[in-house]
């Protein structure tokens, strides 16, 4: 199968960054493109939770202090792969979205000409991170495009 | 950006509540309201209904076929949607749905000495409407038409916080707040400085021992959106103490209730244990209504107890803004300018509150004379006294009465008609409570109570809205309580701040229940 254009969904984690590897390996290899989908996961819109004390000034600086704090973590992801591809010569292209992971890998699939997709399985339980994890089942359903899942590192 | 959804939502929502209260007032919905011993809730039913019936009917119709041009109109107008939203869950839950729960309750028999089911649980309708609204955003999400409405709910618990300063004398405000700060001031730097503590001995950053820190020690959620810039919290850091507090909260919020009435605390010591021990300030309202849905004691003693901690909010900040440039003073952390902190921070509603307090105390609420000389005064009007029969009811119970001093003062109310002391008073309310007389005597010795002390009518007024405006706000509040954000609990803020939490409830706890008395 020729591989032309590969969807990595990656956000750093160590089955994200398995993944990667896996990603620059087969575009190097087949000559393809890379599209680097970064997702941050919409609990963000209400992890403000029940607070009711503080005033708008206070509930806005932290609006802004959180919203800054995924925008330089989504940059130093992003600079990090494109730097890696630009070294290996592979084109690379990036796109950040907020919502939830298998909604917007399928979206992202639906919208462009793929050939294959790559993630990174999910963590073992008990590991560190965000608690938001691919819907497999979702992805299995909807996805248009070959899916790769690469096992997570510590398993 | 225009913010109005052209939508019949609203609409439709306004001609509901004018339906409920046709059927109320006309009284085909008498059988479903005797069924559910709902008679109490007929006058809000109507009154409610007709008032936000008639605002949803004309807001909705201008929202479906107004037009709709950026600006003040439309920004302010666009949030009645979503408070009406709320509004008709929070009332749903308290005319019908609370009631049906207590009808299965109590067709299952009590369960605990002579209290049902529901009565343990709390599952009342300040419980239910949280639980409601968890449930809307989690299984069906918020309307889009509804979202800009529903942070309204932060205004009605800021303004029943505001209305709730009618109700306290000088006295009460006195104690509470020596209780309160004896109380807080202990357990809030005593839980901010073990955070702190196992932080470091855990090796966690100070930026998340410094978050941490405040949710766990002052008021939850709202210490940590107040505290996460000023410490600089990475956003992992902010996700797994905002999951840990919200998920410790709505355990608290229904666990304490059943703490209390399993050890059979009073009004006042379960207030002060709930305003001490919860961590998120919205569950310790919850939680002290849940506890008491008929009265307002506990309540009063509970939002001392959070404005307390409010207070407390601006220092605490300071102190981790100082501590965390202290620690980690380099080129990124910023000069701490502790004038703005304190004035950015300040809760501007406590002044409300402080301003109610002192309307109420000039008697503009309830003149000065409404309380006093009812026991010695000869002058009572006839109607008031006790009728022939009534005391004939009254005369064939008391063998009944078995304590010498309710003996001695329903002797006392029988010769005279009318309760003769403040003592005696107190004796006849417990008899009342004590329910050892029949359903017609215990009704007589509550009219006898009545003629004596009853609260005057405004502040009646006052307390029927609190209680609705924190049945609003608390309903509005759980709809913006996720199951993602709770799931983000995790790492060593789940570890440190379960830990913490613990040692909190349950030190508190012992000491309530060792030095809190019922009387303040």
């Amino acid at each position: 199968m020729k591989l032309n254009k590969i969807i990595l969904a990656s956000h750093a984690t160590p089955g994200a960054c398995a993944a990667e590897e896996t990603a620059f390996k087969l575009c190097s290899k087949n000559g393809a493109s890379l599209y680097h989908l970064l997702v941050v996961p919409d609990f963000w819109k209400g992890m403000m939770g029940d607070d009711w004390l503080n005033n708008a000034v206070s509930q806005i600086r932290f609006g802004n202090y959180v919203e800054n704090q995924l925008v330089q973590e989504a940059a130093t992801e992003l600079e990090r792969l494109s730097k890696r591809a630009k070294q290996k010569g592979i084109p690379y292209k990036d796109d950040v979205r907020l919502g939830k992971p298998a909604e917007c890998l399928i979206d992202a699939c639906n919208n462009g000409t793929f050939d294959l997709c790559i993630i990174g399985s999910t963590r073992p339980k008990g590991t560190e991170g965000y608690r938001s994890r691919m819907d497999m089942k979702a992805l299995t359903q909807s996805l248009t495009v070959p899916l790769l899942v690469i096992p997570h590192p510590d398993r | 950006m225009v913010y109005t959804k052209k939508h019949p939502a609203l609409l439709i929502m306004g001609i509901i509540f004018v339906a409920i209260a046709y059927m109320a007032d006309s009284g085909s919905m008498a059988g479903l309201i005797k069924f559910l011993h709902a008679k109490k809730y007929v006058a809000e039913m109507v009154g409610m209904g007709y008032a936000f019936g008639a605002i949803g009917v004309v807001v909705g119709a201008w929202h479906m076929w107004g037009t709709h041009t950026e600006g003040n109109m439309d920004y302010y107008l666009s949030s009645i949607a979503g408070a009406i939203f709320i509004l008709l869950v929070a009332m749903i839950v308290r005319w019908y749905l609370a009631p049906w729960v207590a009808v299965l309750s109590k067709s299952m028999g009590p369960v605990m000495g002579a209290k049902y089911l529901h009565q343990v649980l709390g599952l009342n309708y300040v419980v239910i409407g949280i639980l409601a609204g968890i449930i809307i955003v989690n299984v069906f999400r918020i309307p889009e038409w509804a979202e800009n409405g529903v942070r309204l709910s932060r205004l009605g618990l800021k303004t029943g916080v505001i209305l709730l300063g009618t109700l306290y004398s000088l006295a009460e405000l006195q104690s509470l707040g020596k209780l309160s700060a004896i109380m807080v001031g202990f357990f809030v730097l005593g839980s901010v400085g073990m955070v702190l503590w196992l932080g470091r001995r855990r090796n966690i950053p100070n930026s998340m021992g410094g978050v941490l820190s405040a949710g766990m020690g002052v008021c939850g959620v709202s210490a940590t959106v107040a505290s996460a810039p000023v410490v600089q919290a990475k956003a992992v850091e902010i996700a797994y103490t905002i999951g840990t507090i919200l998920i410790w909260g709505v355990g608290c919020m229904f666990l304490f209730p059943v703490v209390g009435h399993v050890l059979e605390l009073g009004h006042i010591q379960f207030g002060a244990w709930a305003g001490t021990g919860i961590l998120n300030s919205a569950q310790v309202a919850g939680a002290a209504l849940a506890y008491q849905p008929d009265g307002i004691e506990t309540l009063k003693v509970a939002e001392i107890f959070n404005i307390t901690r409010v207070l407390f909010l601006p220092i605490i900040v300071m102190w981790l803004a100082v501590w965390y440039v202290k620690h980690e003073g380099n080129e990124n952390t910023a000069k701490v300018n502790v004038g703005a902190v304190i004035f950015e921070k300040f809760p501007v509603f406590v002044l409300g509150f402080i301003l109610m307090f002192a309307l109420s105390s000039t008697g503009v609420f309830a003149p000065a004379n409404h309380y006093k000389g009812k026991f010695f005064d000869n002058n009572v009007k006839a109607s008031k006294l006790l009728k022939d029969e009534q005391i004939a009811l009254l005369t064939a119970e008391a063998p009944k009465v078995q304590r010498d001093d309710r003996k001695a003062a329903l002797d006392r109310l029988i010769q005279n008609k009318k309760i003769m002391s403040l003592k005696d008073d107190a004796q006849i309310r417990g008899l009342a409570n004590a329910k050892v007389m029949s359903k017609g005597a215990t009704k007589v010795l509550k009219k006898a109570h009545k003629a004596v002390r009853h609260t005057a009518k405004k502040i009646k007024k006052f307390r029927q809205w609190i209680t609705l405006l924190f049945a609003f706000g608390l309903t509005g509040l759980g709809m913006q309580i996720t199951i993602s954000a709770m799931k983000q609990a995790g790492g060593q803020p789940l570890v440190i701040g379960g830990i913490v939490g613990t040692v909190k409830a349950v030190a508190s706890l012992i000491v309530i229940v060792l030095f809190v008395r019922e009387v303040i």
